[in-house]
């Protein structure tokens, strides 16, 4: 039924209504009664006015949606009375239902369900840990892959090789990560491609070099080619190289973050390994498999010795295993405080309900005594409440929308799968909607149960003096409040201990100055350079033409040196000590001016000098850590030590003659943080880069200006050197290199969102003990007027108000506190490197006190200064 | 007091189904509004039907929207604008069918009550 026409309606009943009404009493008139009498008489005969409207209208049908929409309206109307109220008791919910979507939504994509491959929970990574503990991908050549796939606990196994190539279309080499997979790997990930096909055994015969054909990468795809959708056909230049692209991968496929895949063929070279992906047959153990690649892996170890630690376990792992390690304990930490923060804001949202309802029982007692059916108001109370709730979750989905974006930022680069489609998760949308609107509904009409057959003629009498609230009432409220101020504690201890360990990473003493300071990356391409002269003269040649560049202040080369996390962690000899094999140090392979680039003080002895370094002379620095753990005599320098592991693998490694064998110490450098933010610096060596060069390095360059602004420039010289040389794509100064270290995005993430969380949870806390006592003070003025008329001062109102508070208060502090002491242990081993200490629960308890105390102050201050007359009168 | 409480329990509360019988044929004789409406049946039942208007007004809007009578907003008698209900064809017909319905329950209910000779 349209509006208008029910709106003509309305009108025309009414004046029916009416006409009858002046017609009887125009009768009476005639029959001699006084005007007054006969329309009170006719109004009398006619009986209930609205009640005959209403039994008429139900003739028209519609009913309920009538109702429906008087009952939007005058909800509306009663929302709109108290904007406040409105206002609070929905961003509770929205806050609330978005943040524990949005959480949820990122657990459920990273952890639970990241690989879109087939069967992705039975593949496996080949790891195996060393005596030492350490942790290390098995790397495996042709013949032994070819052995693998043969295992009984092999379902399906396949191989990678990577390389970073280059577009060779534009002005200056573009990097270009490229991946090469064995032609029966798209069969292996039994994912379909979004255009062309994937990679087919016919890309890759057998005995034949492959074919030049590649698959894009989606991103790729999308960036280079602006997502071109007729791509299929057409042709890309790879290193001078032309391939004929047949297909492009859907976005989710991103194995090895790969731009461009490439058929590989596997060669019989004992020296070239690959990476083995491995899916395992349905229903083989972890134990079993393990068992049978132990075996398998040793054997292989006896062949090619330097590929595999000296002792092992081997320890497979699924695709996730290591992000679960990395990230999940701060998914669930997250995930556990929203959950809170839900928690929060239902019980808002129940407090300011209960409360409103109480203040509005005597309004009910009076629809009830003017014909209202008890139904009828509860169905009044449940249309307000859940308008509350659904505004709630409309704004709460859109919350949870930009918070998953907001978290996908702010997630540290590399320990999430980056196959995880991060999206809104249905389910826990449609759950915590759900919460939301139960909510509402159950507090929403708690009133209503209260009221439905109110007594009357007692409620409207005694409300009219507004004395006092039921005690049942209060002591609900009283618990509610009690377990939002705990759980708020809660949320604030662990928000405390989050940015506690944050601010205490920050001021970490870096010992090598970060700023202005860039790494570039130098992918050297397959096949070049293949000599140990050709590469020593091509990476001094570089370094060279970058350092005269005028805007370089200095520039050093650092292979694997660049920190705050760096060096090739191994076991290491003293000369005329005896060998201890957990005796460990991070080998650093450098130029000379990698100290003045990053000004790390020598301390002692000196640094090796450009010839020595051309000549690959054996000879190292170590840094202070490592002097006084071993040379605790101060006879660090002039002695010698050997990395036994420290051997090339032409063409890949190439190493100068003899490089297992002695060096001699001719120096001692100031500790730097070498093994993260967290971490104590770990012993470390340095010895000249030309001692062994793999296909990668990296020159360090200090600059007068912001260093990625010459990036170009920088760029451009290598381009002299090598038109074909590119520079990594993953540039950054060296406070980015900080700033993308897991922990220290991990710690950025927990202690900005716990934070934001916490004081979303304080602010919900302190609005709902505000609204109870405001609720309070309004229902008690009656209350107050008469003790004030007798003789009581404001102060006395004062504290009486705040001792109705107080309880709860205390209860709810008592109780926060003794969680939060439960929990420690939790949260300890979630939120590393900070734990829980006193300073830090009492500068939670007083700020939650002070903001309760406020709260409080605010309505009973309007108590106090009531004038007993007006009160008394208050209606 | 007492004599106006007396007539109010005279009167008879009206069988279920009857007020539209009994509103068709207030009709029958003319167009006429609600209170015109009540009046005929209170006068024509020696005061004895007394309708009420919580009955009476959902009916005209039921019997109006079965298309049994069509109203129309004109100006009574005494000068003042009312809503005037008129019997339909199909409500003459209607008419005609509840008082053979009628006049059938009050023969079966007469021979009921008849005492046995």
């Amino acid at each position: 039924m349209d509006f208008w026409r029910r709106k003509k309606r309305e009108e025309e009943l009414d004046a029916e209504v009416q006409s009858h009404l002046q017609m009887a009493a125009r009768e009476r008139v005639e029959r001699g009664d006084t005007s007054n009498d006969a329309e009170h008489a006719a109004r009398r005969e006619f009986g209930n006015v609205g009640l005959v409207k209403e039994f008429t209208r139900d003739v028209w049908g519609w009913r309920w949606l009538r109702d429906i929409a008087d009952d939007a309206r005058y909800g509306l109307r009663m929302l709109a009375k108290n904007p406040g109220f409105a206002i609070v008791a929905i961003l509770s919910l929205a806050l609330g239902i978005g943040a524990t979507t949005a959480v949820f939504s990122v657990v459920y994509a990273v952890l639970v369900n990241p690989y879109p491959y087939a069967n992705s929970d039975r593949m496996v990574h080949l790891v195996v840990h060393d005596t030492n503990g350490n942790r290390r991908y098995v790397n495996l050549n042709g013949p032994q892959l070819q052995q693998l796939r043969k295992a009984t606990s092999v379902e399906s196994s396949a191989a990678m090789d990577g390389w970073d190539l280059t577009t060779t279309e534009g002005d200056l080499p573009e990097n270009v990560q490229g991946v090469y997979l064995t032609s029966n790997a798209f069969v292996h990930f039994g994912m379909p491609t979004l255009l062309g096909r994937g990679l087919l055994p016919s890309d890759a015969p057998e005995g034949q070099d492959p074919e030049s054909v590649v698959v894009l990468g989606y991103q790729f795809w999308q960036r280079h080619y602006g997502g071109d959708p007729h791509i299929v056909g057409k042709n890309i230049q790879l290193v001078h190289k032309s391939y004929s692209i047949v297909g492009v991968v859907r976005p989710r496929f991103t194995w090895g973050d790969g731009e461009v895949y490439l058929p590989l063929k596997l060669t019989a070279d004992p020296v070239r390994t690959y990476f083995p992906m491995i899916r395992l047959k349905p229903g083989v153990t972890r134990a079993a498999a393990n068992a049978e690649f132990q075996s398998l892996v040793e054997q292989f170890a006896k062949q090619t010795p330097t590929h595999f630690p000296e002792h092992f376990r081997m320890a497979i792992e699924g695709l996730n295993d290591h992000f679960v390690t990395d990230i999940g304990g701060t998914l669930y930490l997250l995930l556990a405080a929203v959950a809170l923060l839900l928690l929060i804001g239902c019980g808002n949202v129940s407090i300011l309900l209960l409360a409103r309802g109480t203040a509005r029982q005597h309004e009910l007692a009076v629809r009830s005594a003017i014909g209202a059916e008890g139904s009828r108001l509860l169905r009044q109370l449940l249309t307000e409440a859940l308008m509350l709730s659904f505004a709630g979750a409309v704004i709460g989905v859109a919350l949870a929308n930009s918070l998953v974006k907001l978290i996908v930022n702010w997630l540290p680069e590399f320990s999430f799968p980056h196959e995880a489609a991060i999206s809104i998760n249905m389910p826990v949308l449609f759950f915590s909607v759900s919460l939301a609107l139960l909510t509402g509904i159950v507090f929403g009409i708690s009133p209503a149960l209260q009221f439905a057959r109110p007594d009357v003629a007692r409620v409207m009498q005694a409300n009219t003096r507004k004395i006092t609230t039921g005690v049942r009432g209060r002591q609900t409220h009283s618990v509610l409040i009690a377990g939002q101020i705990a759980l708020t504690l809660l949320l604030l201890a662990g928000a405390g201990v989050a940015i506690r360990g944050f601010v205490g990473m920050m001021r970490v003493n870096l010992g090598y100055d970060p700023h202005n300071t860039m790494s570039v990356g130098i992918p050297v391409h397959d096949n070049t350079y293949t000599t140990w002269e050709a590469r020593r003269g091509y990476f001094s040649q570089l370094l060279q033409k970058v350092g005269a560049m005028p805007e370089v202040v200095s520039a050093g080369l650092s292979t694997n040196a660049t920190p705050p996390s760096n060096g090739w962690e191994q076991r290491f000899e003293i000369s005329g000590k005896p060998v201890a094999e957990q005796q460990r140090a991070r080998i650093n392979f450098i130029s000379p001016g990698y100290f003045s680039v990053l000004r790390i003080p020598l301390l002692q002895g000196r640094i090796w000098d450009e010839s020595e370094t051309m000549h690959g002379s054996k000879l190292a620095l170590i840094n202070q850590t490592l002097a006084r753990q071993y040379f605790p005599n101060g006879d660090a320098i002039g002695s010698e030590i050997r990395v036994p592991e420290l051997k090339g693998e032409p063409p890949f490694q190439l190493a100068v003659a003899g490089s297992d064998s002695w060096f001699q110490v001719v120096g001692i450098v100031g500790d730097a943080r070498d093994d993260g933010l967290r971490n104590p610096v770990k012993p470390s060596v340095f010895v000249p880069y030309t001692i062994k060069m793999p296909v990668w390095t990296q020159i360090l360059v200090r600059t007068k200006v912001p260093p990625l602004r010459i990036l170009r420039a920088v760029r451009e010289q290598i381009h002299t050197v090598d038109p074909d040389q590119q520079a990594s794509r993953n540039v950054r100064d060296l406070d980015g290199w900080i700033t993308t270290q897991p922990e220290w995005e991990q710690g950025h993430l927990v202690a900005t969102l716990f934070a934001g969380f916490a004081i979303l949870a304080l602010a919900l806390a302190a609005t709902g003990l505000y609204s109870v006592i405001s609720f309070a003070v309004s229902q008690r003025t009656g209350e107050f007027g008469i003790r004030m008329a007798l003789g009581a001062r404001p102060k006395d109102v004062l504290l009486m108000v705040f001792r109705s508070a107080a309880m709860s208060v205390t209860g709810g502090v008592l109780a926060g506190v003794v969680l939060t002491i439960t929990l420690n242990r939790v949260l300890a081993r979630w939120i590393q490197g900070s734990s829980l200490d006193a300073m830090i629960l009492a500068g939670v308890i007083l700020l939650l006190v002070a903001t309760s105390a406020l709260s409080c102050f605010i309505p009973a201050r309007r108590a106090s200064s009531l004038d007993p007359t007006v009160a008394l009168r208050y209606e | 007091m007492v004599e106006k409480k007396a007539r109010y329990q005279n009167r008879i509360e009206l069988l279920q189904g009857t007020l539209d019988l009994l509103i068709l044929q207030t009709l029958q004789w003319g167009s006429q509004h609600g209170y015109g409406i009540s009046v005929a049946i209170r006068n024509r039942s020696g005061e004895l039907l007394q309708v009420d208007t919580g009955s009476l007004y959902p009916a005209l809007h039921r019997l109006e929207k079965q298309k049994w009578i069509k109203a129309e907003w004109r100006i009574s008698e005494n000068k003042q604008r009312a809503k005037f209900y008129q019997l339909t064809a199909a409500g003459k017909r209607q008419l005609t069918r509840e008082r053979s319905k009628w006049s059938q329950l009050s023969d079966a209910i007469a021979g009921v009550l008849q005492p046995e000779e």
